[in-house]
């Protein structure tokens, strides 16, 4: 008969929950304003209720399993994933000349967005096994670089860059933290001085160079990407201390930024609340990332550990990208912010993510017991 | 899976230590981060949000959309019968005035119009963010926008806004077909995924307009602005041009439409032209027509209430909402049942007394004085009821009902048309079914002339004559012809379909020919109206009953009130040795269908066959 573990509510996370409904509550009145035209509500804010309240159940089914059974599955995931990412190629709906979406009738699933959390398992599981502590040799770095580099190639040739390039984030972040040998790391280091020039010249599409030339020169092509940092700067900087109100941001209203409710949404909060408002919205954000690394460094496991560490990094440089990128310090990625960009897939995948946050702090003490 | 979970082991002292250590590091390279971020952010609005700010309010640089000409209309021959027009609006943005009295009484004397109703408008805006334009006024003249131009330094916020709109070469022709476009509403916003659609934009709301709205509609294109503070143009930074939407070319042949609808003028009815080997529709003409122009920027209530209560009811497709019965045009569905169920031949004569007795109650003929004796060639051309009676008693309805349906009646065509209606074929089961009641003989009689429970479009009475007409396939009726890019390459063409074959072998179907063209050309043929010299014609008229009056008895026609006068028919195809059209039309409350319905026809035939008769009359010359 099934027993309920009073133990698993006594170490439930209620801070993490806490801070979550709050950046989330944030995010929803921010993206209210982004899509709101004052002519007859907004379906952007209520789909993205929606996917909140479907990632809410993804958190609680979440919890219900121990998450150390993630290791027997996270292969069959992350095939299931690719498959997925392999479908939305060839069958898929093709949006602004890329073909990343499934339509699932209720909502179109990006498998790109998935794909991240469940790379975060598999490179967890693989280190957990293999770790000897001695640090690892380039050999053994060979399988998480092919499971890295599967899903990387297909979300290029999508293409998207930005998913692309967060994958190869969460990739290098957890690899540098499990240990690497100082020869494997001057190699590693050495191959990439070789790759970046050649990749610039012949990997990368004329679009993706040209975005990056033009952040380094936004007054060279004052449309597209350019135009599109011109005007975030805008946005953000006419915020000034106190911002403009909500509701009253003209920038963003004025049809200025085609993606204000998706990868510029942050350039709407900053531009309506300021410098206080954007800094407090930040606090309580990365206060979220900082409640997941001390979930880490609270667990006892080690696989719990690397799974911890592994969300908290690939939530941490989709907001640190996005962020940059919105204030000008990076080229256009297209890259959403977690919680705050309007996207069911992101909304879920990092639902979920989190969701996996509070089972390894619910379950840190059964670690060691059968 | 539980030796798995229970073999992972609890961290030690060492390891956790080293793990601390790392997840420190981490913690640090974070917070670096933010701090960066929070530089940024500090530099972005607190060193240079003042110049940011001028920035916003000085010289915006917008982005505007620019909306794509939508596609034109032609007819068959590549005739325009709808093209684009700008349609300018007023609209006010009220973050850009001042003195928001002083503009608005202003901009009543500029407009004609009272202030009240420009408040009506701000009131219902009021909940917009300041910067969003209130709409104060659609389709101004030429006149008005030259004055606000002139004067928009002293009416700030006042802009002009343009919008593509549409150009009705021919005024109302073939305005049910066409439909219209109105301003979206919130559904249809909703419903458009992926399309860029804004609040206010027209889009299709009837007809092809509706039906092909995406491919008329085109792709919006972007135009970037710099503004001055006041909203105002400074310069064009860039535009990415729109692109055109296709254009549709209809099967439509605009004279024979015209011709149509002017015949039908000042009646209400439906007038089809169809080319009986491909189901291609040549005129399609529902009176009387909507008001297009009246639907442009939004119908007034006045405009909607008048056609609400035009009694002819102009919201109404005749062609293919409008069910009547089919009347004596039914016959060819009676003869054909009784010749192929064998209980005719040609040779069969039935006695016409002017009625005949049924279960003790009598059964007029239209003709009281009756017919005498008559084979179905003679019944077909006289339309005598009783002849059919006897058809109808012999076959049943339910087979009535299955030739009926070969021909293409109770159910829709399949035009893409919206709103088609089915019509009613009846039969016992959908009597019992319907009613709860069981079949009666006598309701047998009145479905074998077209009567009783019968209903068809005029569509489907076009559609039986040309599967006749053409020896028995039923092709489905079809109005567009192609659709071609702005470069003028098809891109769809639309091929016939055969849509099924009537039922019954080509002897039966030469009987009722003969019959057809006995109607025109027989000595005691119903429409002698019809026929055209050098053109031979073949064709059937048909009266349907309104309403049984006994008080209209003995009340001369034009006494009798307009709603309770009968529907009249005519539907023929031509020329009979090799048809190329079959026409039918339905003159609503038209009492008769050779004296009105009959000459509608010729006139539409006129139209046709006009360079063949005018050669003819040279020749004979």
């Amino acid at each position: 008969m099934f027993k309920f573990d009073r133990r698993l509510l006594v170490n439930f996370d209620w801070t993490l929950l806490v801070v979550l409904a709050a950046v989330v509550a944030m995010a929803l009145a921010n993206l209210y304003s982004a899509s709101y035209t004052g002519f007859y509500g907004t379906p952007a804010y209520m789909k993205q209720i929606y996917f909140f309240l479907m990632g809410c159940c993804a958190i609680l089914l979440i919890i219900s399993f121990d998450y150390r059974a993630l290791i027997t599955v996270n292969y069959p995931i992350y095939v299931l994933i690719i498959v997925l990412i392999i479908i939305a190629m060839v069958f898929g709906k093709t949006t602004a000349g890329t073909q990343r979406w499934i339509n699932l009738g209720f909502f179109n699933l990006q498998p790109s967005e998935p794909a991240k959390l469940s790379l975060v398992i598999a490179l967890a599981s693989y280190y957990y096994r293999k770790d000897t502590g001695k640090g690892f040799s380039l050999k053994e770095l060979l399988v998480p670089g092919l499971l890295t580099g599967l899903p990387f190639v297909l979300i290029v040739k999508q293409p998207d860059l930005g998913t692309a390039l967060m994958l190869g984030c969460v990739f290098v972040s957890m690899t540098l933290f499990v240990k690497l040998r100082w020869s494997t790391l001057v190699t590693l280091c050495s191959c990439c001085a070789v790759i970046v020039p050649l990749g610039w010249k012949f990997g990368l599409k004329p679009y993706q160079r040209q975005r990056i030339e033009t952040f380094l020169n936004p007054e060279s092509d004052p449309l597209n990407s350019g135009y599109h940092i011109m005007q975030s700067k805008i946005a953000v900087g006419s915020g000034a201390k106190f911002g403009k109100g909500y509701l009253e941001g003209t920038q963003v209203h004025l049809d200025f930024l085609p993606e204000r409710h998706t990868d510029f949404a942050f350039s709407v909060l900053a531009e309506e609340w300021g410098f206080i408002g954007s800094v407090f919205f930040l606090s309580c954000y990365f206060f979220l990332v900082f409640l997941g690394l001390n979930i880490a460094l609270s667990s006892r496991d080690k696989f719990g550990v690397l799974l911890a560490f592994g969300i908290v990094s690939l939530i941490f440089w989709q907001a640190i990208i996005n962020l940059a990128m919105v204030l000008g310090l990076l080229p256009v990625v297209g890259m959403p912010l977690p919680l705050v960009s309007y996207g069911g897939s992101s909304m879920l995948t990092t639902l979920a993510a989190i969701g996996i946050l509070f089972n390894i702090r619910m379950r840190r003490f059964l670690v060691g017991t059968n | 899976m539980r030796q798995v979970i229970s073999k992972i082991q609890k961290i030690n002292e060492a390891e956790l230590t080293e793990l601390k250590r790392r997840v420190n590091i981490a913690t640090l390279i974070i917070l670096f981060f933010v701090m960066i971020l929070v530089v940024r952010l500090w530099y972005l609005q607190i060193l240079r949000g003042p110049d940011y700010v001028k920035l916003s309010e000085n010289n915006r640089i917008r982005m505007q959309w620019v909306n794509a000409p939508r596609g034109n209309i032609w007819d068959r021959n590549g005739k325009e019968i709808v093209t684009n027009r700008p349609f300018f609006n007023v609209t006010w943005v009220r973050e850009d005035a001042p003195n928001p009295d002083m503009v608005l009484k202003k901009m009543a004397v500029i407009l004609k119009v009272d202030i009240s109703e420009l408040l009506e408008r701000i009131r219902e805006g009021q909940d917009y963010p300041r910067y969003v334009p209130i709409r104060l006024k659609e389709d101004i003249d030429w006149k008005t926008l030259v004055y606000i131009e002139n004067h928009r330094y002293d009416l700030p916020g006042i802009r002009i806004e343009v919008l593509p709109s549409r150009k009705y070469i021919h005024d109302n022709l073939a305005s049910h077909l066409i439909g219209y476009l109105g301003r979206i509403n919130q559904k249809e916003l909703n419903d458009a995924k992926n399309v860029n659609y804004q609040p206010n934009d027209h889009i299709g709301k009837l007809g092809i307009e509706k039906l092909y709205e995406d491919k008329l509609r085109g792709e919006k294109g972007q135009r970037y602005v710099e503004v001055d503070v006041q909203g105002f143009e400074q310069r064009e930074i860039a535009v990415h041009e729109p692109l055109s939407g296709n254009d549709i070319k209809l099967t439509i042949d605009l004279d024979i439409q015209k011709a149509a609808e002017d015949a039908l003028e000042n009646k209400g009815g439906a007038v089809i032209v169809m080319e009986v080997n491909s189901g291609r529709l040549l005129a399609f003409a529902s009176s009387p027509p909507l008001e297009l122009e009246e639907f442009i920027g939004g119908i007034s209530q006045k405009a909607w209430d008048k056609m609400q209560q035009n009694i002819m009811h102009p919201f109404l497709n005749k062609t293919v909402q409008g069910q009547y019965p089919p009347a004596s045009t039914y016959k060819m569905v009676t003869a054909l049942a009784g010749l192929s169920e064998g209980v005719i031949n040609q040779d069969t004569i039935y006695y016409c007394a002017g009625s005949m007795m049924l279960h003790g109650r009598r059964y007029h003929c239209w003709k009281r004085s009756g017919h005498g004796a008559v084979s179905l060639v003679d019944a077909l051309a006289q339309s005598c009821d009783v002849y059919f009676y006897q058809v109808g008693l012999k076959v049943g309805v339910n087979s009535l009902a299955k030739y009926a349906r070969s021909l293409g009646f109770g159910t829709q065509t399949g035009i893409n048309v919206e709103h088609e209606k089915p019509g009613l074929i009846p039969t016992t089961d959908w009597k019992l079914k319907q009613r709860k009641e069981g079949w009666q003989e006598g309701e047998t009689m009145s479905v074998a002339i077209g009567q009783g429970f019968n209903l068809a479009t005029p569509l489907q009475v076009c559609q039986m004559t040309a599967t006749i007409a053409n020896n028995g396939i039923r092709y489905r009726p079809q109005i567009i012809e192609s659709i071609m890019d702005e470069s003028g390459t098809i891109t769809e063409k639309f091929e016939p379909i055969e849509d099924g074959r009537m039922l019954g072998d080509s002897k039966s179907l030469g009987l009722i020919k003969a019959g057809m063209l006995a109607v025109v050309n027989g000595e005691r043929g119903t429409a002698k109206l019809v026929r055209l010299d050098g053109i031979t014609v073949a064709g059937k008229t048909g009266t349907a009953q309104v309403v049984k009056l006994a008080q209209n008895k003995n009340v001369p026609e034009d006494e009798i009130p307009y709603k309770y006068r009968d529907h009249a028919w005519f539907t023929c195809y031509a020329p009979a040795e090799k048809p190329e059209i079959a026409v039918t039309v339905l003159v609503e409350h038209g009492l008769h269908g050779s004296s009105g319905a009959g000459p509608v026809a010729k006139l539409v035939l006129e139209s046709y066959f006009s360079d063949r008769l005018v050669h003819k009359e040279k020749d004979k010359k």
